[in-house]
Formats: structure tokens, sequence, C-alpha cells
């Protein structure tokens, strides 16, 4: 075989880890499997498993266990309870935490807001009067009231519901797809991540939900961040001008030319590329953040707050602009959920935080014609308890974590417009099916009108045009997957 | 031929020569190439996790060979009639069956027909059974030898790379730095024969070899300064760090740096050291969330714990084992939690409160500095207590109440008799007396600033342990179980214990057939850039089989009959021919991943040396050893951002002062969030073992290249360096070269040097702000004597070779 030969292959094999702006698979097939990926595929787009519904997710992650009863789940019920023990019944042997595991009682606590039916194309959707704004697109949303996990504690939850697994160390979902999706603009990174402000921040992030573990690292998120450098390390030094960088780069790769003359490396080649595609993220990047060119209705649709940097308003806006600009591949981490003494308080702040931006973001991608092709994804790692922890009174209460049902919503990319999925029982405590009977799913084999955590993140990829099933990566000897062994596609739930 | 036979010929090309026989009678290699196939497609169901009565188990002999109702998938008696010939051929009843995820290829099939046909004989996947050391195919260097044996025809060693060239690769190798130029120097004007031989010993005797290669084991064991869940608080623990660069560097043996991490505290009497390495037992991430479950903790815990050694020593994922037996490698879920229940007993508490002093802790001397003062006082103290004890051989003096005290008294409490006011030397008036107590207060203060480790420590009464059934803490079932190792790699060595200690001694028995082989894999890894097992996190079905199998089982048994030397076996490996060559690509060899091992090693270096090259060049490198972890620059409110309210790593404050200038591997590593220079040039977060980084090539790198804040001051700093030391540029580009590539500019490099000097020189010298505002960059002062147009046009040349090829290569 001829050397120029040999080395066009190689620079073919390397350009497929992950950089060529072709669709799912690309990086995958660099992996040993990647051929048994895309082996049988019923799709008409090239590289994805079957044709996908949405090009990209925006992945709003309400960190810490937003309370379903005081947003989403309407129980006017449990007002007739107010203060009364939770009865066994409804516990049913439910493990909780050590938090409230020492409480005499279980007090049942009502949520004080009050909810308003909202038009959509089903049965209906209740909202608190915490949400006002994103009551406005019920009839865009798919509300599932019966996702539930096994972890009932952030740390784990949150590795769990981001990674597929509660210990650490493997990759997380963000780079599960930015493995199997590729990217399509190569000025921008591929995974973006945002960390949006919270008066509240309890809690903690971890690299590891945005990060790859046995992956290779270049799949994992990048920080879009609203501190600082809105990349890490986009600005030249004091005293570089752009022109500084051209003639460094030039001489750069006249230097790593030489290099490539004495050893053929195609890797040498490869490297000069990702100077050149840093020079020109230095102008691209800016050109995202500069909202200059943004309308007066813009900032109408998301509130003066968007302006701010780092705001859940300005981290949505930068998401829809994130997405007309190819990124597919989207999160913004909101902290502050964990409402276990004041809950009214934190989430009244909380949901003002997010309220707008959630619903702008939808309002702003369906009048561009995008939402049909990207997936929004809103929720947490768990939800609250249907009793208090602390003392109860009318005008304050706390939530303990709740595994068992929680709320979470998707809306465009696919997912059916309008309606609500699963049903929990009089205190939002147990999911139930149609009659009121409680259920008792596990991941194991699914149940109708549930959703695991795992039946998340297969739909999510489904809707990727990604089979959650023949996504894996192999690492020592496993063939590793987001699901685990686990997660079922909610047919329901897709268009 | 048709295209199978021509297929199977490539394939075993590699292969010892053999006297050529027709493709049918060739003897199939059932360890190489057929119980990878059924590993991988058949065992999903026909495995050792089989459980249906009725399904046939195809991982051994005797299961293939059962009668099922008249029929058997291998049949001795009609080999050619076997079931499983039957099946794989079979299109209306095929196995694999048609939804099957993995399906046979024709080859496969034409392959495990002729293995059945041959007799459809078993062996022990390779890596079970105990290495033999082979002898060498031909005379020379033994490593030679082995690689050559499998070079196609006509093929030879490539060529050997300068002597220069050599030096810098030998010392990144060793040292994770280039040589320093009075030692290139000196090697490049040692005509001895030895010369090389010299040069492998300097850079052994390096105490920045330890620092380099306790690194590889600090990812392997996932050391890290914070407890890594939830609050993400910080760990007393880097005295087991500095411990790992002490005992490399005392090149302690390998088998005995195994035995006391693991159980150095089982030890009679432990040593201060032999306890501080047990922190390899507490290194596993831990928690202190508000409200998780005790219990769910202990169990993840003894998870991480027992699979960490999966990874580390057996090359095993044990992973699939915590909740049902094994669906590839023959390990069961009892043998599991067999296995955790070593680790099962140790004392500390399941969450870690949060503390720096997670319990049990030592209290030990916090840098090597301190170290070294601390053992020169424990021997004048063991000497003044020799001569103390001189005094009984004149009974007399004391009464005998005072030697039967001494005789059962430890050296400090000797010690304290001796300083004793009442005690008889003060009354004998004994100079010692004096010596003593200045002595005693010279240990209370060394003392007062010792740092804490965490340790492991047994309980007196062991945890039961049982197999939890899907892995669930709240799901304990079946009889309690006792230690034990894996059936499958031998059982505990004679008179071991079952606890720590014993599983020590049965990882590092003669008879146990991976450690060895996945040590010496790893130290095969680091010398050539890629193991010989190309999965060296996996050893077992799954894992690829090794370039040179008889190569590794020479060098696995090199490595026990050596006593576990570590610096032996890199001085085997740095000295042969195949380490000694050329690097160039061969394209005639059609080898791009190098398989061959018919070039020397060519990679990224790892984050850290590039750090340290950089430093090193600079001359801003601090040699301080040891201590805590140190917080060079890095970007405001990264730690915040993701940090809980009431965690005490949630604000980065930087170091000042000669802290900022240590070895990387010093650098303070939060596992939620390390040092993004780290992360981005492939570092693990240390929560989880990594035995193998991966080596990216992405656009944020060069954006870290150029601009992060300590880069560029160590671009300035080289500048400076350059400017003072040499007169022209042409001489300044020659020291450049050499320090960064051990070789000085041909005509096209120096031209474009040249040429960016230039322009950077007229750009900056009409605008003195820039200037200025590029050489404030960092901490450390510029001198300001230097012309500062000269200053920044060499400052932006010295960060453009840095983040060159030249520097991040090792070549």
């Amino acid at each position: 075989m001829n050397p120029i030969r040999e080395t066009d292959l190689m620079i073919t094999r390397r350009q497929l880890f992950g950089r060529a702006a072709l669709g799912l698979g690309t990086a995958a097939l660099a992996n040993a499997l990647g051929p048994d990926l895309l082996a049988n595929t019923d799709s008409q787009t090239p590289g994805t498993h079957f044709t996908p519904k949405a090009k990209r997710v925006i992945y709003l992650f309400m960190s810490g266990g937003p309370s379903h009863h005081d947003l989403w789940d309407y129980k006017p019920k449990m007002r007739e309870m107010f203060g009364k023990n939770l009865p066994e019944h409804v516990r049913d042997g439910q493990r909780i935490t050590g938090m409230t595991a020492g409480q005499k009682t279980l007090p049942v606590c009502p949520s004080k807001y009050p909810f308003t039916k909202h038009e959509n194309n089903d049965r209906g959707l209740w909202v608190s009067e915490l949400l006002p704004y994103t009551a406005k697109v019920a009839k865009e949303l798919a509300v599932v009231y019966s996702t539930f996990t096994e972890a009932i504690n952030h740390d784990p939850a949150i590795t769990y519901i981001q990674t597929g697994s509660q210990i650490p160390g493997r990759p997380s979902l963000g780079a599960w797809l930015s493995y199997g999706l590729g990217r399509m603009n190569e000025n921008l990174p591929g995974y973006v991540v945002m960390h949006a402000r919270s008066k509240f921040p309890e809690q903690s992030l971890f690299g590891r939900l945005w990060g790859t573990g046995f992956m290779p690292s270049e799949h994992q998120g990048v920080l879009l961040r609203s501190e600082g450098d809105p990349v890490l390390y986009l600005k030249n030094p004091a005293g570089v001008s752009t022109k500084d960088r051209r003639a460094q780069l030039d001489t750069l790769a006249a230097l790593n030319q030489q290099q490539y003359q004495e050893f053929a490396d195609p890797e040498i080649l490869a490297r000069i590329k990702q100077h050149e595609l840093a020079y020109r993220m230095q102008t691209s990047v800016p050109e995202l953040m500069n909202l200059s060119g943004e309308s007066d209705a813009t900032f109408e649709l998301y509130g003066e707050e968007a302006r701010q940097a780092g705001s859940f308003a300005a981290c949505c806006l930068n998401a829809r602009r994130l997405a007309e600009r190819g990124v597919r591949n989207i999160q913004i981490f909101h902290r502050g959920w964990d409402a276990h003494g004041s809950l009214p308080r934190e989430h009244e702040s909380q949901c003002k935080d997010i309220d707008q931006g959630c619903y702008a973001l939808i309002k702003d991608l369906k009048q561009r014609g995008m939402l049909d092709e990207t997936l929004v994804v809103w929720g947490g790692e768990f939800g609250r308890t249907s009793y208090c922890q602390g003392k109860l009174t009318e005008e304050n209460y706390g939530r303990d974590h709740h595994p068992r049902c929680f709320t979470t919503w998707m809306a465009g990319g696919g997912i059916k417009p309008g309606i609500t999925y699963g049903r929990t029982d009089d205190y939002a405590y147990n999911i139930t099916d149609a009659d009121g009977n409680m259920i008792r799913p596990t991941k194991g084999k699914w149940t109708p009108g549930t959703m695991h955590i795992h039946d998340l993140n297969a739909t999510i990829l489904h809707l990727l045009g990604i089979d959650h099933k023949r996504l894996t990566y192999r690492y020592q000897g496993l063939d590793f997957r987001l699901t685990d062994v686990h997660g079922h596609v909610i047919q329901d739930l897709i268009a | 031929m048709n295209r199978t036979l021509i297929l199977l010929a490539a394939a075993s090309a590699f292969a010892a020569e053999q006297p050529a026989l027709p493709a049918e009678e060739k003897p199939v290699d059932f360890a190489r190439e057929i119980l990878p196939v059924l590993s991988d497609k058949c065992f999903v169901c026909h495995g050792p996790d089989t459980r249906k009565k009725d399904l046939v188990r195809l991982d051994s002999f005797e299961g293939a060979t059962r009668d099922l109702d008249g029929y058997k998938a291998i049949n001795p008696e009609a080999l050619a009639e076997s079931e499983i010939i039957v099946r794989i051929n079979d299109a209306d009843d095929a196995m694999p069956p048609e939804n099957a995820k993995k399906q046979l290829t024709a080859d496969e099939r034409k392959l495990i027909e002729r293995w059945i046909k041959q007799g459809g004989k078993y062996a022990k996947h390779w890596a079970f059974v105990p290495p033999v050391k082979p002898t060498p195919p031909s005379s020379g260097h033994p490593v030679d030898a082995f690689v050559k044996q499998q070079f196609p025809e006509g093929t030879g060693f490539a060529s050997a790379p300068d002597r220069s060239t050599l030096a810098r690769r030998l010392a990144l190798v060793l040292t994770g730095l280039p040589p320093e130029p009075e030692l290139l120097d000196f090697y490049l004007n040692d005509d001895s024969a030895n010369a090389y031989e010299r040069l492998v010993e300097q850079l052994l005797a390096d105490p920045r070899y330890g620092e380099h290669q306790a690194r590889y084991w600090l990812d392997a064991v996932r050391y890290g300064d914070t407890h890594g869940l939830h609050l993400d608080n910080k760990r007393g623990i880097y005295p087991y760090r500095d411990w790992v660069v002490r005992a490399l560097n005392n090149n302690m043996p390998l088998d005995r740096f195994i035995e006391w991490q693991l159980a150095g505290d089982l030890h009679p009497n432990p040593t201060t050291e032999q306890l501080i390495a047990t922190g390899y037992v507490r290194m596993n991430p831990t928690t202190a969330e508000g409200g998780v479950i005790p219990a769910e903790f202990q169990a993840k815990n003894n998870f991480d714990r027992t699979e960490t050694l999966g990874t580390v020593f057996l090359g095993m994922t044990m992973i699939c084992s915590r909740c049902h037996t094994h669906k590839y490698d023959p390990i069961t879920q009892t043998e599991y939690y067999q296995l955790m229940a070593f680790f099962n007993s140790t004392a500390e508490g399941p969450l870690d409160g949060n503390k720096y002093e997670y319990a049990p802790v030592i209290k030990v001397p916090r840098d090597q500095v301190s170290w070294n003062d601390w053992q020169r006082l424990q021997a004048e103290r063991d000497q003044l207590l020799a001569e103390a004890a001189l005094t009984f051989q004149n009974p007399q003096e004391f009464q005998s109440e005072a030697k039967q005290k001494w005789d059962k008294a430890d050296k400090g409490a000797r010690l304290a008799m001796v300083v004793d006011e009442n005690g008889p030397w003060k009354k004998a008036s004994l100079t010692i007396h004096e010596t003593a107590k200045r002595l005693a207060k010279r240990i209370g203060d060394a003392k007062k600033v010792f740092t804490t480790t965490l340790v492991a420590k047994e309980l007196g009464k062991p945890r039961e342990t049982k197999l939890l059934q899907r892995g669930e803490y709240n799901l304990p079932t079946g009889n309690p179980l006792q230690p034990s190792v894996l059936n499958v790699m031998g059982s505990l060595p004679k008179g071991a214990a079952r606890n720590r200690l014993g599983l020590a001694k049965w990882l590092t028995s003669r008879d146990q057939p991976v450690v060895a082989r996945v040590l010496v894999n790893r130290i095969w890894q680091r010398v050539y850039g890629k193991g010989l097992v190309r999965t060296p996190e996996d050893f077992g079905l799954q894992g690829q089989h090794p370039t040179h199998p008889e190569l590794l089982d020479w060098l696995a048994v090199e490595l026990q009959e050596s006593n576990w030397d570590l610096k032996h076996m890199l001085r085997l490996m740095v000295s042969s021919v195949t380490f000694r060559q050329s690097s160039a690509l061969r394209p005639a060899l059609n080898d791009p991943e190098n398989k061959l091992f018919a070039r020397g090693p060519r990679y990224r270096l790892d984050a850290e040396v590039l750090r340290d090259i950089a430093l090193w060049a600079s001359e801003l490198l601090d040699p301080h050893m040891g201590g805590e972890g140190v917080k060079p620059y890095q970007p405001a409110g990264m730690w915040k951002a993701l940090s809980h309210p009431a965690s005490n790593t949630k604000n980065y404050k930087a170091d000042t002062g000669r802290m900022v200038y240590r070895r990387s591997l010093y650098v303070y590593w939060k596992r939620t969030s390390p040092h993004p220079m780290m992360t981005l040039f492939d570092a693990p977060n240390r929560e989880s073992s990594c035995v193998k980084r991966s080596r990216t090539n992405t656009p944020l790198q060069s954006l870290g290249l150029l601009n992060e804040t300590q880069r560029v001051e160590m671009a300035r700093m080289l500048a400076e360096r350059l400017l003072k030391e040499q007169a022209t540029d042409d001489q300044r580009l020659n020291l450049m070269f050499t320090l960064l590539a051990c070789r000085e500019p041909n005509a096209a490099e120096r031209d474009a040097c040249k040429r960016l000097l230039d322009s950077m020189r007229e750009r900056y010298a009409s605008a003195e702000k820039d200037a200025n505002d590029l050489l404030n960059t960092g901490e450390v002062p510029r001198d300001k004597s230097l012309n500062a147009t000269d200053h920044a046009a060499w400052t932006q040349l010295s960060a453009t070779a840095l983040a060159s090829d030249l520097a991040l290569m090792l070549f």
C-alpha cells in the first residue's frame, strides 16, 4: 500500500472520531461495535437507526427535585387530609430518607397554591399559579405524571438520571448523544452545557453529569459560561490581537508540518485542523453570545431578565441561538429545587426564574418553525413527598425527596402535543392505573402508564433516531448502554 | 485459494511461522480464535449465567458434550454431526437466532466448524492460565527476539533515531520531563559503550522518576483530594500520594507495594508507612448526603472497591456479577460477594461526615521534607534510646522497677522516661537527660504540624457478608459468605488468612495468573504508548488478545522472578532495540496501530507532562516534593458554579508564590471538578479507576494551550530565559529547540520562527501597552531590564513553540 493511501485511510478513520458533520454513529463507527450498530438500520437518514423525529434536544434540568405537588400534579383531596398522618397503605413500605425517617408523623401537606385547568389536546392540564407562563403553552406539552426512579438522595439520583447508573463512572446522557449524533457545526462545540443562576443554589452539580466516564473525553459537554470567557480560554491573552494569533497559528502550522515531514503521522494534520477550528471558534462564540441583533420582541417574549447573562431566560435564549446554529445537544442546569424547609419561599423564586424562559423557548422555537424538530425536556431527578418535612402550617412547609412518582414534561421534536401521561393516587404518592389502582412498576419490566428514568432516556434517544439498545460502547469487554439493560420507548408520547 | 482462506492466512500472518498446511487441517487455536467468538456471540444465552436446565452451556467441553435427548452440541463420536454445526448452518432454525443482536460471520461459522471437526477441544482462556516463561525465539535481547519473530519476512527493526531524540524519549518515559541540558550534553559526549545504560541509570535515580511513575498508579486507584460525592468536601489523604512517590523512587518491590496498600494495617506492629499505604482501601468516593441510608452506602462503597480491584489488578470487569453471574467471564455472583467480603469489615463508617479526618486516620509528616526530617528525628531517638539503655548495664543506679517499665514501653514512652524530671536519668544527672529533652521538644514540634491521612483498620468482629439479590443493599440472601478469591484464578495461598492480607498474598502469588500480566502490560503501555493487550482494563474473554502473547508471559514471569522489580522491568524495556527505533510511520507495513512494534512510540503527552515541560523549560518548576494539593490559576467561578453552598471546596482560591509552579502531580484534585487544563487533555476525574487515558485532539485544547494564564506566563519566562542566556536570535532558537525537542531547528523551522519574530517585533515596537500587558500575564514579575518589544516578540514565539507538536508529543 502506498504511503499517501495509508495516510488517507487513517485520516478518514480519525475524522470518524466524532468530528465529522455526519449524523448518528459516526463517532460510534470508530468503536469496535460501530459497524454492528449500523448494520441493520431502518433509517432513511444516513447514520441513524431510524428516521429521527428530532434533530436536536434542549434539556432543562431542574436540579434538586421540583415539587410535583406544587406545580403540576393537582390533588384537591389532600386538602381534606391537611395535617393528618399519611395513611399507611399509601406509604406501602416505601423507604424514606434519613431526614424524615425520624419524624413522629408524616402529616399530609396539600399545596397552598391554586391550580387552574388549561385546555390542551387531551383531558386538560392543571397547572398551579406558580407557572402562569408555562401554562400558556399547555397545548404543546406532553406532561408525564408517572416518572419514577429508585434513588432517594440527590447525588445518586442525579447521577442515575444523567448517566444511567447511581455510581459515578459512566458517560452522561449528553456524552452518549455526542457520541451518537456527531456534530453539525464545526465552529461550535457539539454539546453545550449552561448553568442558570438560582437564589438557592442548594445541592451540587458534578462534572460527571456532562462528563464522559470511560468514553473519549471529546464527548464531554462544553460549558457555556456566564462569567469570564463564555468558553474556557476563548479570549486571547492581554496584548495579543486576532492578527497576532493568525501569525502564531501560521508559524505553528509550519512547525507542525516539519514534524509531519519527519513522522508522517496523520494526527499532526488533524491537530493543525483543530488549531484552525479554535481560531474560528474565537469568532463564532462571541457572535453567538452577542444579543445585540435580537429584536425587542425577543426580550418581550423572554423577559428583560434575558439580558442578564446567566439568568435562566438568558440560557434559554442562548439555547435557541445554539439550536439555530446547528448545535444538537444543549443542556441547562438550574439548581435550587431541594425544598426541605421553606418550600413556598424557595419554589416561588425558582418558578419565577424559569417560568417565562420555558414558555418563551417553546413559543420562540414554534414561531421559527423549529419546535417540531427540537425536543425540549423539563424535569428533575425525583419528586417531593406528599407529607410535610418539619413544621406544617398553611403558609409554610417543606417536602422530602420522593422517588415513586414525579412530573416531567417534553415538547416539540416528535412529541404528541398537549397530552398528559400516567396517573397518580389522591396523594400524588403512588402511580395508579386509569381506575385508580396502585401500580408498583419496576425498572425491569415496563408497565403502561409509567416512565422509569431509563424509559425517559430511551425515549429521548429514540426521538433523535437512536435505538437505545443499539447505541453501545465497549469498555472492559462489556457493551455499555445509557439505559443499562432496561429502558422502554414510550410510544404513547410520540406523535 | 478462496476468500476465506486468504483472510485466514492474513489473520495468522503474524503468528509464528508454521509449515504450510491446507487450511482445513491447520489447527485452530481455541483460546485465541474460538473462545472470543463463543463469548461474544453465544455466551449471552449459553454461557456461565445460563440457568435454564434445557439450555446447553457452551463454556466448557463437559457442557457442550452433554446429551440433550439424543443430540449433543458437540458430539465427540460423530463430530461432523454436532448440533452446533447443524444449527449455525441452518437457515430455518438458526443459531444464533435470527433476532439475536450479534450474528456469526461466514468466516466465524467456518472456523467453528473446523474447530469442532478437529475435536472441539476446549482450553482455558489464556489469561486464566498462569504464565510460563517461554524461551525467547532467538538470542539477543528477549524483548527484541519476541517482537522480531512476528515481523513479516524481510522486515527488520526501524533505524535508530538520533541519540538526542532518543535521550528525550527516554527521559520523558522515565521521568516525565526532557533531559536537563547538562545531562543531555554529557550523554551526547559520552563515547563509552554503555553511555545509554548510564543515562538510563541516571534517570531512574532522579526523584522525578517516582513522581512521574506515581501518576499512572494514582489514575488507576482513583486518587483524589476530595470525597467525590455530594458536598465533595476535602479529604485528608495526600500522604498516600506522597508515599506512592517515595515507594516508587525507592523501587519497592511491587508485591510489597501491593500488599501494604491492601493490608498494611494487618501486619504485626504496622509501621507508619504501612498504614499510610492502606489509603488505597479508603480511596473510593464517599458521601454524607443528608438522609442517605448507611447500609446502602456500606454496599455501594464495597461495590466500588471490589470493582476497582477488578480493574487495577485483575484486568477484569466485575460489575456484571454484582447483580447476576457474569455472562462472559467465569465469575459467579457468589464469588463477587465473597471477594467483596474482604472489604466489608473495615472500620470506617459508610458515610464520611463531610470530614477531612474521616476516621480512622493517623497523623503523619506533611511533605517530603518533613518526612525526611522525621526520619532523622526517629534515627536520633533510636540512637539515644540505645545509649540510654546502656545505663542499665550499671544496675545499682536504677531500681529494677524502672527496668521493668522500660522493657514494656514503646519507643515514645522510653523517651519520656529519659526526659522525666523525676526519672532515673535525671536523678543521675546524666547529659543524656538534657539531650533527650531537646530531642523530645523537636519531636513534639514536628508532630504539631503533622497532617491527617485516611487509613484502613479492621473491625474486631467482621461484618457479615451475604449475596445481595440484583445488587440491592436491602436484599441480602442466603448464608453468610466467607471472604474468598475467584476460583478461575486459583485459590488463597496455603496459610493465608481470609482477610485483606490473604487477598494481597493471593494477588502476588506465583500462580495467580493475571496480576503480573496486567501490571506488566501497563508498564509496557507507558513505555511504548500502547499495551501488548490493547484493552488493559479487560483481560477477560471479551478483551483483546495480546499482540505478543509469549512476550507478555515472558515479561510477567520476569517481573515475578526479578522480585517484582519495576526499575528492572523498565530498564529491560527501554534497553531493547524495539524501544530504540525511529517513530516515523512505516507505510509499507500497513500497521497504523503499531501492533507489530516495528517503529518507536509516538503519542501526545499527558496533561500533566505538557504543563511540567513548560514549567521546566521556563525554569519556573518548583522542585518541592509532596504536600497538600496545590492550586494554580483557574478561571473564576468554576467551583462555585457547581458546588453545594455548604461545601468546603466551593471557592477556588489560587495559591500564591512557588506553589503555583509545583509539578502537576501535586495539582489539587477536586473530583467533581478537576483543574480544567487537566480535563481538557484527557485526565480522568478520578471518581473511578482509569488504566488507559484517551488521547483526544480538540479545538478547546488549542485555546487552552495558547490562552491559559499559566501557559502565557510560562512562555514569557521561557522567552526571558532565552533572552538572558543567549546573545543572538539564532542561539536562542537553538536553545529553545534543544529544551523542547533536544535538537537544533532545521532551516525551515528556523525560517518560520524568525518570520514570526520579525513580525512580532514590528508589531510590539509600536504597541508598548500591548507588549506590557502580555508581559504582565501571571504572577511572576518580569525582568524589566529586558527590552519589552523583544521580550513580547519572543513570548509569542515561545508560546507558539510550546503549543506545537515539538512540545506536545513523545517521538
